[in-house]
Order: C-alpha cells, then sequence, then structure tokens
C-alpha cells in the first residue's frame, strides 16, 4: 500500500513539473511580451523604460531562471501576483474556481446519470429503441458547444425567460440564483459528455451480457431490473469510471468556450485573458491548478476501482 | 468596454497615447452640476447594470488605459468635469485658470472639504503627489507631465509649471484623461493596492468582495461623496461578456441595462426596442508612413501618396465595411471634432483617372509594390483587403501583413519596418494628438518624417487660444491631408444600446461616450 501510494506521489509530482515546465515554455514563446501590454498605451516608451519595466517583471532572466523563481515561490506557497492589478493568483483564482468547479462537477452528475440510463437503456433494450439513442449519442457528440449555447440561450432564455442568458452566482450567495445559472451551460457542456458516457456504457454492458453468469442469473428466473441493476452494472462500471476521468479532465479545457458564451467567471475564462496579454504568473497558477485537478481526479479513479473490483485491491 | 477597449488594444498594442479618445468622453467622472454643500444620498436605482466585452487589466487610473477609465472612474472624481456638451465644470478643483501668456503656468483652485472613500480630507498636498505619481508611473498620462514641476501655492491651491507650453491642462484633468482623478494618501502609499482596489473621492467606491477581477466589478455608493444627489444608484455593476450576442441577449431579457454594440449587431438592438444612440469617434484608414521614402521610394512622392487618397471610393467601403456606424471622411478627425472642416471631406473625390495621370506625373505610370500591416478586428483587415483590390487598378500592389496578434501588429508598425499601415485613432486636441500622431517622435509616424511647416502651425498653436487655436487647428489638419500623409477612410460611430428603464445615455460630436455617471432611472 505504501508502495502504491509512493508510486502515485511520485507520478503526481512529476505530472505537476511536467504541465508547469511545459506552460512556462509555451507561453513564453508566445508572440508579445508582458511589458509592451503593462506599458500599455504609453506613446513615450523609450527602449530604457522598456527594459526597465521587464526588469521589473524579471522578464529579462533567462527562461530557466524564471522557471526555478516561479518554483521557488510555489514552495513557499505563493503563485506570484498577476502582472497588470497586483492581485496575489491564488487570490484571484480563488474567486473563479467555484464556478468551473460548478459547471464542471454538475455537468459530470448530469451526464454520468443520463449517458449510464441511456446506455443502459441501448444496450438491454435495443431494436429500435437502442438505435435512437444510438443516434442521439451520436449527435450528441457531433454539436458545437458554442452554438448549441447560444441556441438555448436564445430558446430558453431570450423567449421563454426561463433562465438568465449569462452570468454566474455563487452557491453560498443564492442556491436557487446558482442553479439557475448554470442550467444552461450544464446542458451545453453535458451533450457530448452525455453521448461519450452512454456509448461507454452501452458497450460495457453488452460484453457483460455476453457472459457466462449473466447467463446463468437469467437462468435462475432473476428479474432483468435486478440483474442489470446489482450485478451488470456494477461489472460494467469500471469502463465508464475511467471514461468519467477523462471526460472530468476534458472538461477542464471544455469550460473555457462555454465560460466566454455565457460570461461566466471561471478558470477558463481567466486562462483566455491572461494568455492575450501575457500574464505569465496567471497563466502558470491556472496550469498549475487544472493540473492539480487532473491529480485528484486520478486518484478517485484509482480508488473507485478498488472500490468497484475487489481484484484490484488485491494486485500487487 | 468593447469598443473602447478596441481602440486600448490599438494602443496598448501600439503604445500609442494618440489613440487616446481625447476629446471623447470615455470616462465621466462627477456630475454635470457640482454642488459645493453635502446633502443626503439621493440613490434613486437599485442596480444599474453595464456590460462591456474586455476587462481592465488594473484599477489604477494612472496605470490603467484610459480607454478603460470606465471601471475606475465611479471612484475617482476628477479635478474637472467634462459635460456633455463639451463645456467644463468643476470638480475637484472649482476654478482653474493659466497664469501670464504662453500656456506654461496653470493654476487650481481646489473644493474644500472634499473627502477620500475612507474619510479622509482631500488637501492641495495630496493633489501634487498626485501628480507626481502621475508621472512616476508612467503610465498614458506621463507624457504629457513629464518635466512639468508642481507646487501648492495656497491652502487649496495648486499650480502646474510646464516644461514646455501645454493649453490642454484643462483637458487632461477631466474624466476623459486619468491624470485629474486624485488619488487618496492611502493610495499613494500603497500603490500595489491600487490595481485591485479604489482610493478615489468619487460617488462610488469598489466593493471588493463583489468584484471578480476581468470580470464583474461591483460599486457602492461613496458615503463621504460631496455631490451625494450626483449618486443614482446603490450598487452598479459592470460585467465583462466576450460576446457581442451575449451582451444583446442580456440586453434584450433586462440583465443588463447598457452596453457598447456594434455594426454587427446594431440593427437587432434597434429592432429589440433598445436605445440606441451614437457619435462620431474615430477615423480609421490607412497611415502611409514611410514618407521619406525609405523602404518605399514612391511612398516619398506628395502625388503618389494623393493617388493612393484619389483611387480610394470611400462611399463603397463605408456601405460595405461600415454600414450603420460610419462616414466617409478624407481627415484625420471625426465630424465636429478638433480641426475638422467639412470643405476637407471633398479634396479627394473617388477618381481613378485623376490616380493614374498623378502616378504617371511621379514617375510611376505601372504603379509601386508596398507592404501594409493590419490587424485583424473591427474590419481592419476587411478594410486591407479592399483597399490592395482598389489599389490594383491603378497597378499599385500591396502586399498585406493580417497580424491577429495584436502585440505584433503593433511592434510591426511602430518599428518602422513595414511602409504602411491601417490606423485607427480617436479624435483629441491637436495638441494632444501631436505627439502621437504626426510629430517627429509620434509612434504614429515610425519614419520621423518631419516637416518644419507642420512643425510651425504645432508651436503657434500650442501657445494659441480661442478662435486662433481652432484656425491652427484646421490649418494642421488642411495640412495633412492636402500632403496625403494619410488615407482616411471612415469616421465611425461607437453604438450604445440602453434598455428603455433608464436615461441619460445620449451622446453627441463632443461627447461621443455615455458617461456613466450620468445615466439615470428612467422616470415614469
Amino acid at each position: 500500500m505504501i508502495r502504491i501510494a509512493a508510486r502515485w506521489l511520485v507520478s503526481s509530482v512529476a505530472l505537476l513539473f511536467a504541465v508547469t515546465a511545459l506552460t512556462f515554455v509555451l507561453a513564453s514563446l508566445a508572440p508579445g511580451s508582458a511589458a509592451r501590454a503593462v506599458l500599455g498605451a504609453n506613446t513615450s516608451v523609450t527602449p530604457q523604460q522598456y527594459a526597465q519595466v521587464k526588469r521589473q517583471l524579471g522578464l529579462d532572466k533567462p527562461l530557466p531562471v524564471q522557471y526555478w523563481d516561479w518554483l521557488s515561490h510555489l514552495l513557499h506557497g505563493s503563485l506570484g501576483n498577476d502582472l497588470f492589478s497586483g492581485q496575489p493568483i491564488t487570490a484571484a483564482l480563488g474567486t473563479r474556481i467555484g464556478a468551473s468547479l460548478s459547471l464542471i462537477v454538475a455537468t459530470i452528475v448530469v451526464s454520468g446519470v443520463a449517458g449510464v440510463a441511456f446506455g443502459t437503456v441501448s444496450a438491454v433494450r435495443g431494436g429500435l429503441t437502442g438505435r435512437i439513442l444510438d443516434a442521439l449519442t451520436v449527435f450528441g457528440f457531433a454539436l458545437p458547444s458554442f452554438w448549441l449555447g447560444l441556441i438555448l440561450i436564445d430558446v430558453l432564455a431570450v423567449q421563454a425567460r426561463l433562465f438568465p442568458t449569462t452570468g454566474y452566482a455563487a452557491l453560498g450567495s443564492d442556491p436557487g440564483q446558482w442553479l439557475r445559472s448554470i442550467v444552461l451551460p450544464v446542458l451545453t457542456l453535458s451533450a457530448g459528455t452525455t453521448a461519450a458516457i452512454a456509448r461507454q456504457t452501452r458497450d460495457s454492458m453488452l460484453q457483460v451480457f455476453g457472459r457466462d453468469f449473466i447467463t446463468a442469473l437469467r437462468s435462475r428466473g432473476l428479474p432483468l431490473r435486478v440483474i442489470v441493476g446489482k450485478h451488470a452494472l456494477r461489472n460494467a462500471a469500471i469502463p465508464v469510471v475511467t471514461t468519467l476521468g477523462v471526460v472530468f479532465i476534458g472538461l477542464l479545457g471544455g469550460t473555457v468556450l462555454v465560460e466566454q458564451v455565457f460570461a461566466i467567471p471561471g478558470l477558463g475564462e481567466a486562462a483566455v485573458t491572461a494568455t492575450s496579454s501575457h500574464d505569465l504568473p496567471m497563466i502558470e497558477g491556472i496550469a498549475f491548478y487544472f493540473a492539480i485537478l487532473v491529480v485528484i481526479v486520478n486518484l478517485l479513479v484509482d480508488i473507485s476501482y478498488s472500490v468497484l473490483n475487489p481484484r484490484v485491491r488485491m494486485a500487487p | 468596454m468593447r469598443k473602447i477597449k478596441h481602440v486600448v488594444r490599438t494602443s496598448t498594442v501600439a503604445p500609442v497615447a494618440g489613440m487616446l479618445l481625447a476629446s471623447v468622453a470615455a470616462c465621466s467622472s462627477a456630475s454635470s452640476s457640482p454642488v459645493t454643500q453635502p446633502a443626503a444620498s439621493s440613490a434613486t436605482g437599485g442596480t444599474l447594470t453595464v456590460a462591456g466585452e474586455l476587462g481592465p487589466t488594473t484599477l489604477n487610473p494612472e496605470t490603467t488605459n484610459q480607454a478603460d477609465c470606465d471601471f475606475e472612474e465611479l471612484a475617482y472624481e476628477p479635478l474637472i468635469v467634462r459635460l456633455n456638451d463639451g463645456g467644463l465644470a468643476p470638480g475637484l478643483a472649482t476654478s482653474w485658470h493659466y497664469a501670464g501668456s504662453g500656456n506654461t503656468t496653470f493654476v487650481l483652485n481646489l473644493r474644500g472639504g472634499v473627502k477620500f472613500s475612507d474619510g479622509t480630507i482631500m488637501t492641495a498636498q495630496d493633489v501634487v503627489n498626485d501628480f507626481e505619481y502621475v508621472v512616476k508611473a508612467a503610465g498614458q498620462m506621463a507624457p504629457f507631465f513629464a518635466g512639468d514641476s508642481f507646487t501648492v501655492t495656497g491652502p487649496l491651491q495648486v499650480t502646474i509649471t510646464a516644461k514646455i507650453p501645454n493649453p490642454d491642462f484643462p483637458f487632461l484633468l477631466t474624466q476623459d484623461y486619468n491624470a485629474g482623478d486624485i488619488i487618496s494618501p492611502g493610495g499613494l502609499k500603497d500603490t500595489a493596492a491600487l490595481g485591485t482596489k479604489t482610493f478615489g473621492a468619487g460617488p462610488y467606491e469598489l466593493d471588493a468582495a463583489e468584484t471578480v477581477s476581468g470580470s464583474t466589478y461591483t460599486y457602492t455608493p461613496n458615503p463621504y461623496y460631496y455631490d451625494k444627489p450626483a449618486v443614482h444608484w446603490a450598487k452598479v455593476v459592470i460585467k465583462v461578456m466576450s460576446s457581442a450576442q451575449a451582451i444583446l441577449d442580456a440586453l434584450k431579457t433586462g440583465e443588463v441595462n447598457l452596453s457598447e454594440g456594434d455594426a454587427s449587431t446594431l440593427k437587432a438592438a434597434e429592432q429589440a426596442g433598445l436605445t440606441v444612440t451614437q457619435a462620431p469617434l474615430i477615423w480609421e484608414g490607412v497611415d502611409l508612413a514611410d514618407r521619406n521614402g525609405k523602404m518605399v521610394k514612391a511612398l516619398a512622392s506628395v502625388q503618389v501618396r494623393q493617388a493612393l487618397n484619389y483611387d480610394t471610393d470611400r462611399t463603397a467601403l463605408v456601405s460595405a465595411l461600415f454600414a450603420g456606424v460610419g462616414t466617409p471622411t478624407e481627415q484625420v478627425t471625426v465630424p465636429g471634432g478638433y480641426g475638422y472642416l467639412a470643405s476637407l471631406n471633398t479634396v479627394y473625390p473617388y477618381d481613378p483617372a485623376k490616380a493614374k495621370q498623378l502616378l504617371a506625373a511621379a514617375g510611376y505610370p505601372h504603379g509601386f509594390t508596398m507592404s501594409m500591416v493590419t490587424a485583424d478586428y473591427d474590419e481592419e483587415n476587411l478594410l486591407a483587403q479592399a483597399l490592395k483590390q482598389e489599389w490594383a487598378q491603378i497597378g499599385v500592389t500591396v502586399n498585406i501583413i493580417d497580424d491577429a496578434n495584436p502585440d505584433a501588429y503593433a511592434q510591426a508598425f511602430a518599428s518602422g519596418t513595414v511602409p504602411s499601415f491601417i490606423a485607427t485613432y480617436g479624435q483629441q486636441p491637436i495638441p494632444v494628438e501631436g505627439p502621437g500622431l504626426f510629430l517627429p517622435s509620434a509612434i504614429f509616424n515610425p519614419y520621423h518624417t518631419a516637416s518644419p511647416a507642420l512643425q510651425s502651425l504645432y508651436d503657434q498653436d500650442i501657445t494659441a487660444s480661442g478662435a486662433a487655436a481652432t484656425t491652427l487647428d484646421q490649418k494642421v489638419e488642411s495640412y495633412l491631408v492636402d500632403n496625403a500623409w494619410f488615407v482616411p477612410v471612415v469616421a465611425s460611430g461607437l453604438p450604445w444600446y440602453a434598455t428603455t428603464n433608464i436615461t441619460g445615455t445620449a451622446v453627441t460630436a463632443t461627447a461621443p461616450l455615455v458617461e456613466l455617471y450620468q445615466v439615470e432611472p428612467a422616470r415614469s
């Protein structure tokens, strides 16, 4: 057990290091500079002033040194400050992570429930119902999220006035408003993810249904709902859980566009703004948060394996 | 907000003070009728929600982009208030004047008893400290005050002694620029906090707990504001929404009360019953930068530059690209703007035959080749493509460099390595415009073209006042048009969309941007 934990810890640290280092290099290679953005519209910027701002921001140092400085601050519990506003990155992202997590977790719940339900029905019933559900999942895959978002806004917000067109209300301040504010973005995000989970569930269930123990259970006269609910689903769950993990990680990127469409102040929106203004500490902070979430999700997926299949716990 | 921000983007990328929206009312502050005695709070509205497509990088009034000042104007009162009709009224200063002649000594008499939002009383020394910080912060306004000295000359009096004549101090200290937005001693002591908190004497203050930087900015009334009847709302929220369509949808449902618009949503906004207002704001066209002929010899010829102006079908271009928001223009200002002369819009009627004649006379009967850099927002790249086609008919080949990255675009045109570029510029007083647009040091003059005649007009202009200054403004404008330094194409406005339950969104040629301070609940 200790060996497994140590292995997980080492791989997690390696992942965090790789993600932040790669992000640092890629962000630094982008055209333009934060110093230029900080100087803004000052017409009389001299090369000396430009160099001074670069020095103040630490951008005159070699890239490895800059990264090392960032890592050093991280080890002291600081992600640095926003280059423009001076706000600590942890504070800036702290106000945003709730919105992103709300969208991602709610999408996982909605698409998990709906996807498993659709996939199970499709596998169990087959025939026309199965084909219709299959077609719907393909449709869900094919829908561009930004397009779907705009359609949902127009129909359910502008025309029907059921939900707000944009914006986000914090769960802590007004739960009812929070729920209303995430319905449309979650529906938008869920179209593709539900399809992915439904597809995986269907395939897994069909595999399980082909096994001997299902035939044995059927021959004992157990009702279908008991066979499905108590035996088949549990056996088909591991690939589905893996897919849920992958979907969660995919949503970290997927929310970027949806947060833009619905004007939700989340990490994705901050990532877009920070990238366009070359705010390297902010970009690094967001990459770090995303990487941490990936590590946590992978851990949860691993734990769920052992819960769903005791043999995994026995494995060396 | 979007269009303001767009201008900023050009300037940000271009570090161009020239992009300052000068005489336009990008940021307002203070009421149009300041009172001297505090009165009871009169916030009559609930929440005013305003939307814009881009947020500010900082709330520090001395380092923020001037075009982002909507986000700090509510919290910082200016020394002088620019009214909607273009006139000036007292703000934190009750009166002001130039001492002597030559526009070098400017005296401000301050309002007594003014308190900042942290409760401290404003002193003359605070104003001097703020001016010194303006220069030290090296923001957009710094060049206009660099080298000047600031002195407390009375209990409530400050004198600016300018290094070079500056006839525009009254304008530079209004809400349209940020230098007159006085910061409290507490703010100047902790300048790092200026980016995310407010330390002004304006009608509102930032509610940091309800603000998500870059996304949602919430303001509540400043309990110490000296002119409480000017506080119309219990809360003002500015939301950053990146999609023009999303903003329009939010306006339709009433989630947002006010926003800038653009040509793409103009008709839909009108059809939705929103109040739509707009006035000329910027000119857009080509800066024929290589007027010395360093890279493209032909551009050194005034006949060649005039030929390009003659071969530009402005009416067709505006109809195709700027329908509803722009009018054709041949001058680097907008109708009603500084130096504007209606007659200057008839200098270059569309005439390809005349253009060919001029090219031939200049020794380029078969045309020439040049490159042109453009950004790729707000139809700038489309304008470049259209001009490329038009100019091809007289033999001029344009190689377009379409820079999606705004920094790269700015660097390209400001570095003097591209002979021409698409330029977007806000109208502003000529003395302010010169250092940004046409003087040898201007960023929009990257080849440092020097003209003794133009310099002479400029030097006279900065020491003149009244009608003489107006005449000199027009002479400067005439020089730029006659010598074809630019190929201006369109004078465009910025549409504003408002829901019908608010008022105070009217704009004029001298105040083309809505003043958030003056937006009030509509009376039923």
